[in-house]
């Protein structure tokens, strides 16, 4: 093909990518064009070609930043709640949890302190509410609520009971001790029909940073972006150039202190190497398919 | 799952159309939208990003008046196709009794069908669902851009990756310019409807 045919339908490629939205394709035929373009000793406007190219790299790069960095769960207006709660609650509690799941909290906790005095609902709310709180502020609010709830006389004995071990069980998972007051002795262990256990959801991780333990950059972390999640099975493309840094990687092998990326939290934790293969066929030929199993957080 | 109401003869259900980001599951939608206004009853209602990404759902009911004596109404939603939004996408596909499945037939997005495919089945699983047993539907989507000179992957190869094992109906089309949205959504439905009427029996 001419070069500058080549040259056009690369561009063509990259502007109907962009369009479209495929930000990472875009900037690919960008950036192939750029190098054919720079290999070409004598060629007419050779700067400033590449200097478009370079700014439309520029700003898609801006774009993706502001793509990737958006608010996973920012807060809908009172309609699309509405919506929500309609389209995926059957009954009050259920409307309620519907918008803790699409991140709507301070809508929910409304909702869920309204149903407090529903007694069908009172118990499985209010250990929403509890939930709603470590979520947006800390287990000390958590703590604080309860300790008023415990001071009113909102919740019967054996509510309350109940409450109590729910949030137990919860700050105990987080490591955090602490000495809720008790009000009866051995209460109601007769799981509540109506509460939805809560999800041990594992956050969406979009990247993750693992660091060499072996080989020329031992001790260095190295980032790579999370391809496929399922659950706490995390699958990672790595790039045949970047073989290096896994190739001390084996099956069954233990990562310590592992960073991990989500929209929005960064935490620590420890993964196993559940898998890692060559990619022996199609566009990602000669990559590597590495799968982590999370094991901590 | 599907509200069947025997006393008033109606029932309604939820197709989801699935599929990785940017493939033209909203744009489907929009289609649908404003070409089917005899059959939609209520507002598109769509919850996207600045950037016109869909963020949590989009959402389309529809009336397809009596079948067989039933009042029978579809609720038609999009999931976010970005690989973020992994949570929302199960929370949307709760309940479905069908699935669009719209692959994006430009050749470097194959990956990404494949891997998108492989969620919607590890979804469907968590909900005791099996993608070999759910009414399903693939859509080729984006074959105009062929005109434009873009590397397009074939029917053939699209068949290969995405259906070899399902062997579900599959349709060419262009959501952008509406050609095999109509089709694709006909036979989700009809699909949809089947696989309801063995579970209810109600045309008997």
């Amino acid at each position: 093909m001419d070069i500058g045919v080549q040259i056009k339908t690369l561009l063509n490629e990259a502007e109907i990518y962009r369009a479209q939205g495929l930000f990472s394709d875009a900037r690919d035929k960008y950036q192939a064009a750029a190098s054919i373009i720079t290999k070409i000793q004598r060629l007419k406007n050779k700067k400033s070609l590449l200097k478009t190219i370079s700014g439309k790299i520029a700003s898609l790069e801006e774009t993706t930043q502001k793509v990737s960095t958006g608010p996973t769960s920012p807060e809908l207006s009172e309609k699309g709640q509405d919506l929500i709660k309609d389209l995926f609650g059957k009954n009050e509690l259920e409307k309620a949890v519907a918008l803790i799941k699409f991140g709507q909290i301070e809508r929910a906790v409304e909702e869920l302190t309204n149903l407090l005095t529903v007694e069908a609902y009172r118990v499985s709310a209010a250990n929403y509410i509890l939930q709603c709180k470590i979520r947006i502020a800390s287990t000390d609010e958590a703590i604080e609520q309860y300790k008023d709830w415990f001071a009113s006389d909102l919740f019967a004995p054996d509510q309350l009971e109940a409450i109590r071990e729910y949030l137990q069980t919860i700050l105990a998972k987080k490591g955090v001790v602490a000495d809720l007051p008790q009000s009866v002795k051995g209460g109601s262990s007769e799981k509540d029909p109506l509460f939805f256990e809560p999800e041990d959801d594992m956050l969406d991780i979009t990247s993750i940073g693992i660091t060499l333990s072996t080989g020329p950059e031992k001790g260095k972390m190295v980032e790579f972006d999370v391809n496929f999640q399922s659950g706490d099975m995390l699958s990672l493309i790595v790039s045949k150039t970047d073989e290096t840094l896994i190739e001390d990687l084996q099956k069954g092998e233990n990562l310590k202190n592992v960073q991990f990326y989500s929209p929005i939290a960064m935490f620590t934790g420890t993964a196993m190497v559940a898998n890692k293969t060559k990619i022996e066929a199609g566009p990602k030929q000669g990559d590597f398919c590495l799968d982590l199993k999370v094991t901590s957080t | 799952m599907a509200i069947f109401n025997l006393k008033k003869k109606e029932i309604e259900c939820k197709i989801v159309y699935y599929g990785p980001g940017r493939c033209g599951k909203t744009t489907n939608l929009e289609y649908i939208f404003q070409s089917f206004k005899k059959q939609v009853t209520g507002e598109m209602v769509s919850i996207n990003t600045e950037g016109d990404r869909t963020l949590f759902f989009d959402f389309l009911p529809m009336g397809l008046g009596k079948i067989k004596g039933c009042d029978v109404r579809v609720q038609l939603y999009t999931v976010p196709g970005q690989v973020k939004y992994s949570s929302t996408r199960k929370l949307v596909l709760r309940g479905v009794d069908g699935i669009i499945f719209v692959a994006d037939s430009l050749e470097v997005r194959r990956e990404k069908n494949m891997i998108s495919l492989k969620d919607l089945q590890t979804n469907l699983r968590e909900y005791g669902k099996s993608i070999f047993k759910v009414p399903l539907i693939i859509q080729y989507n984006k074959r105009d851009l062929a005109e434009e000179g873009i590397p397009l992957m074939s029917i053939d190869q699209m068949d290969k990756d995405l259906n070899r094992q399902l062997k579900v109906p599959s349709f060419p089309a262009s959501a952008v310019k509406g050609s095999g949205v109509g089709k694709t959504l006909k036979a989700g439905l009809m699909e949809t409807l089947k696989s309801l009427q063995k579970e209810f029996k109600w045309a008997k």
